[in-house]
């Protein structure tokens, strides 16, 4: 009996939230999955008819060679990512959380800057403030000193080290709160007791820190891996905007859908691409989802 | 914490409620008045022009000139849903393939007879034109422009063929200082030495025409300048170069020039210089300018719409949007005006206009933007095969305009 | 050599290690405000300097006067505290039920969100519209909050949860017993102490709502109706017209407000559970 009203009380306080998404997310991703099924596309915009798994049959062609490299280069780009931004976080917040610094708060401050401004205007200034070969200020710096400037987005590694930095600039102030918050979250007198029993920073960092952080902080990551696998906008704006391009090919498989789909105005046809991109996201996280089942059974 | 919550709750319904009450779009029916809003994408001076102009209709009709960011992706969402689309919008004729077929455009015949269409130079309408129908009521045209800085280059100097600006550009491109910039791996722009070797990248019927000889010839041939120019072919780059004097001379549209003379440069124009091989000049793409209407305004609001197409049709507009902007007027009737005549930029993009080839206006073209885009980018970039890459983006361009259907 | 004098040492290495990296994180933003002190209208220069030789206000005078940017304020400015105030609204009570209560599908349900933030949202634009036009809710403000308040359901949900989870069962099971009721409970004791994570959570949804533009374009059809991102993204859309001193002016602008906002809650972020006596 206890069980049936706990279940109801849990629905009834989930119920406003789990409205809102089901409108908001779970609709779009239905609607897409409908609209894969029909023919829309600039020719029968309006009159589309049910054409069942055609599309389907055609968006399996774009997974060609090209997108299986566009598979590796996310999957790449989405680990590095994701290694340097919980590695640096982690570096920074501890560092933050030195208890004698007494400017932490204006660190702070600052270093959130970058997720102050929306994405699209940071990601112009890099562009073209920072990497453009005649203009930008990392080649008049370069020259200053007398080296040659350098076509930061014209090849592919260069690219992609510009890319995961602004990645990085980007994304790194709300993993250095998280983490940071997390870190305020741990009781002192575990390190205090350790302190007496002679463990090092790293074995304290090893033995409570990690631990004591790693339920708080997981979501976060989790999130933030999909976001970073997700990325468009980074990649799509500094090296492949159309009129923009700047030499370098490196497609993430959302940057190559949108290449070899989205463009094409069929959106039966890149709801399908879509759909099939989604299905292999989640086989792909369900074979790597050891890790969030360690928590959630309270 | 839990007054701080009650608190953000109380603001929340509060704001909620008020913003429930704020202002609709639909200010239809006010005291007889009808509403017109036309999105567009235009600089200041030419809106003001247009406002100053619509004005004249109040009271009867209140026209809403709305400056619209991705006005073509809005249009494709919003374009048969009354409530949120605008009832006429200001671009050029490349989409009208677009929106005729997803059907959200009115025949501009059907307002306006096909009779008073000819006191428009006839290449506006032909572009305007999509499967026999006109589907836009043109307003002005543009073209690129051969500009140069009269600092380094004088008036005889200017190169008549492109080898003569091959010539120039060797001997001054070094040190920063650029001869000849351009956006060269930019296909509206690199579309010009394609067209001037009759080759094409889209045909006016649909087909793709990346790998055929001419078009691949045209990309061997314009790499060679490509490589004197800066390995950036994006808008900000290479203007600023021209803003900045550090190069002498360019292929620009006739936006750039209020800008380029506000920052002190004597700007010269001269007809594009004439390609060797084949005695053609460089023969940019035609873009025109002008009004179309969505369907469900031309059902609804018949008249207010004539009225406003009517107003928009009267030569001086095309003069004062001359004189604001550089804007070449579409209606024939103003090259009899002498404030027309003896303006340089109008003049120059006239004569451009006689050998230019007006943008494909059929829905492949959306495709080929970005399949072009990266074909120059593989060749003028990252130094690969033209010849096949032409081919291969021939494939792609093909394969994707098959998956438009 | 003594302690004292090693920490000494050790703590000026830090402040002065993050002083440079502050100034290095901060580059671009920098570049952005001598871009927009700059009296020339350029946002490339072949010979930049932080401090420009001809400066000026004028871009900020033109961002004010010329520009409706204080309208636009405004409706960003409602936009996020509606925004604000529905998500936790609605996005505490459910992490809480979440993190507490056992119920049938909650693993289910909990897999099946993140698994759903996977989707590529590029699409999800016009299915959304097809969703909020029949109900009249394209360019009205209700319709953008639903819309933020909905994208950031998941986040503060899964967030929240988190953090609720770390914060032990036996403190609300003491004040149970005292006869205290569940809404009691959350508001007096588990909010207190999850103050943290409602700080982030609280901020990141501000961020969102207050950088997102591409809904705020496409679903508000006139200019007065923009939010500022939206409204800064059209100043400078047009590349013809644009001008980019004025935009570097708006973008300052518009991320000041943020970092007044983060700099009032990081009272809240950092003291969290240290204060509580609370064993983890």
């Amino acid at each position: 009996m206890k069980k049936g009203k706990n279940t109801l009380f849990a629905y009834a306080w989930s119920a406003p939230s789990l409205f809102l998404i089901l409108m908001i997310v779970i609709f779009p991703i239905l609607y897409t999955a409908y609209i894969s099924m029909t023919n829309m596309n600039v020719y029968h915009w309006n009159n589309y008819e049910f054409i069942g798994l055609e599309n389907y049959k055609d968006a399996l062609l774009v997974l060609d060679n090209g997108f299986i490299t566009a598979l590796f280069f996310t999957v790449l780009w989405t680990i590095v990512n994701m290694v340097l931004q919980v590695a640096i976080a982690f570096l920074l917040a501890t560092l933050l959380n030195i208890r004698k610094l007494k400017l932490r708060n204006v660190y702070k401050t600052l270093l959130i800057f970058p997720w102050a401004m929306p994405g699209y205007v940071s990601i112009l200034l890099w562009k073209t403030g920072m990497f453009n070969s005649q203009f930008g200020l990392l080649n008049q710096w370069l020259q200053k000193v007398g080296f040659e400037p350098v076509r930061w987005l014209n090849s592919n590694g260069m690219a992609f080290i510009c890319c995961t930095v602004v990645n990085l600039w980007l994304a790194l102030p709300f993993m250095i709160t998280i983490i940071d918050g997390a870190l305020q979250s741990i009781d002192k007198s575990y390190y205090e007791s350790a302190m007496l029993d002679g463990a090092t920073w790293l074995e304290r960092t090893r033995y409570i820190t990690l631990p004591m952080i790693k339920p708080i902080i997981a979501p976060s990551v989790i999130i933030t891996t999909f976001t970073t696998f997700k990325q468009f906008d980074i990649i799509y704006l500094l090296t492949q905007q159309v009129g923009a391009k700047t030499g370098a090919e490196i497609h993430t498989i959302l940057t190559y859908a949108y290449e070899k789909a989205f463009i094409t105005n069929n959106y039966g046809y890149s709801s399908a691409v879509s759909i099939i991109i989604f299905i292999m996201l989640i086989v792909f996280s369900s074979v790597s989802n050891a890790e969030p089942k360690k928590r959630g059974n309270n | 914490m839990r007054r701080v919550l009650s608190v953000i709750l109380a603001a929340t319904l509060a704001i909620g409620a008020l913003s429930g009450c704020g202002k609709q779009s639909e200010e239809m029916e006010e005291n007889g008045t009808v509403t017109i809003t036309i999105w567009h994408d235009k600089e200041d001076a030419v809106a003001e022009v247009l406002q100053t102009k619509l004005e004249t209709l109040e009271p009867e009709i209140h026209v809403v000139l709305e400056k619209k960011s991705d006005l073509t992706e809005s249009l494709k969402m919003v374009g048969n849903d009354p409530k949120a689309a605008p009832d006429m919008y200001l671009f050029a004729h490349d989409k009208i393939g677009v929106y005729a077929e997803m059907e959200i455009l009115s025949p501009i015949t059907d307002i306006i007879s096909e009779q008073e269409l000819e006191q428009y130079v006839e290449s506006t309408v032909e572009a305007a034109t999509y499967k026999d129908t006109v589907y836009q009521l043109p307003i002005y045209y543009e073209t690129l422009l051969f500009m140069y800085n009269r600092l380094y280059m004088s008036d005889e100097e200017v190169p008549k063929t492109t080898e003569e600006l091959y010539a120039y550009m060797q001997e001054n491109t070094n040190g920063g200082h650029y001869g000849f910039v351009e956006q060269h791996s930019t296909p509206y722009y690199a579309a010009g030495w394609i067209n001037g070797f009759e080759g094409s990248i889209l045909s006016a019927d649909g087909t793709a025409g990346l790998d055929k000889p001419e078009t691949i010839a045209a990309l061997e041939y314009h790499k060679k300048f490509v490589e004197l120019m800066p390995g950036e072919t994006e808008y900000a780059t290479v203007n600023t170069l021209f803003k900045e004097k550090m190069a002498h001379s360019t292929i620009a549209g006739p936006w750039l020039i209020p800008t380029v003379r506000e920052s002190g440069i004597d700007v010269g124009i001269a007809a594009m210089p004439v390609i060797d091989e084949t005695g053609i000049p460089i023969s940019p793409y035609m873009g025109v300018q002008g009004v179309h209407v969505l369907k469900n305004a031309a059902e609804n609001k018949h008249e207010a719409v004539e009225k406003v197409l009517r107003l928009l049709m009267e030569p001086d507009i095309g003069l004062e949007l001359a004189q604001a902007s550089g804007c070449a007027p579409a209606n024939k009737a103003c090259y009899e005006m002498d404030e027309v005549l003896s303006d340089e930029v109008v003049m120059a993009m006239k004569e451009t206009a006689e050998y230019a080839v007006p943008m494909p206006n059929v829905p492949e073209m959306d495709v080929m933007w970005t399949v072009a885009g990266n074909l120059l980018t593989d060749i003028n970039m990252s130094d690969k095969d033209v010849t096949l890459s032409a081919q291969e983006a021939q494939q792609e361009a093909e394969k994707l305009i098959e998956s438009m259907r | 050599m003594s302690r004292k004098i090693k920490e000494k040492i050790g703590l000026a290495v830090v402040n002065l290690f993050f002083i440079v990296l502050c100034f290095g994180v901060l580059i671009p933003v920098l570049y952005a405000f001598s871009v927009s002190l700059n009296a020339d209208n350029s946002l490339l220069s072949s010979d930049f300097s932080f401090l420009p030789k001809k400066m000026t206000l004028n871009n900020y005078k033109a961002v004010f006067f010329e520009e409706p940017i204080l309208l636009w304020f405004k409706n960003s400015m409602v936009m996020a505290v509606v925004a604000l105030g529905i998500s936790l609204g609605t996005g505490i009570p459910a992490a809480y039920a979440f993190s507490r209560r056992d119920f049938p599908g909650k693993k289910a349900i909990l897999k099946m969100l993140i698994l759903l933030y996977a989707f590529p949202s590029l699409l999800s634009m016009t299915a959304l519209y097809k969703l909020l036009s029949p109900l009249g809710l394209i360019n009205t403000k209700i319709g953008l909050i639903i819309v933020y308040t909905g994208t950031m359901a998941v986040f503060a949900l899964w967030n929240m949860k988190g953090y609720f989870d770390t914060i032990p069962k036996e403190i609300e099971e003491a004040a149970m017993i005292d006869g205290a009721t569940t809404t009691q409970l959350v508001s007096r004791i588990v909010l207190p102490l999850a103050k943290p994570t409602i700080a982030v959570t609280a901020m990141m949804i501000l961020i969102y709502v207050w950088n997102e533009y591409i809904f705020a374009i496409n679903f508000m059809t006139g200019s007065d109706t923009y939010t500022l991102a939206a409204g800064l993204y059209s100043l400078q859309a047009t590349e013809m017209s644009g001008s980019w001193p004025v935009f570097a002016a708006a973008s300052i602008v518009v991320s000041i407000p943020i970092l007044i906002v983060f700099f009032a809650l990081q009272k809240n972020m950092t003291t969290g559970l240290t204060s509580g006596g609370v064993k983890a």
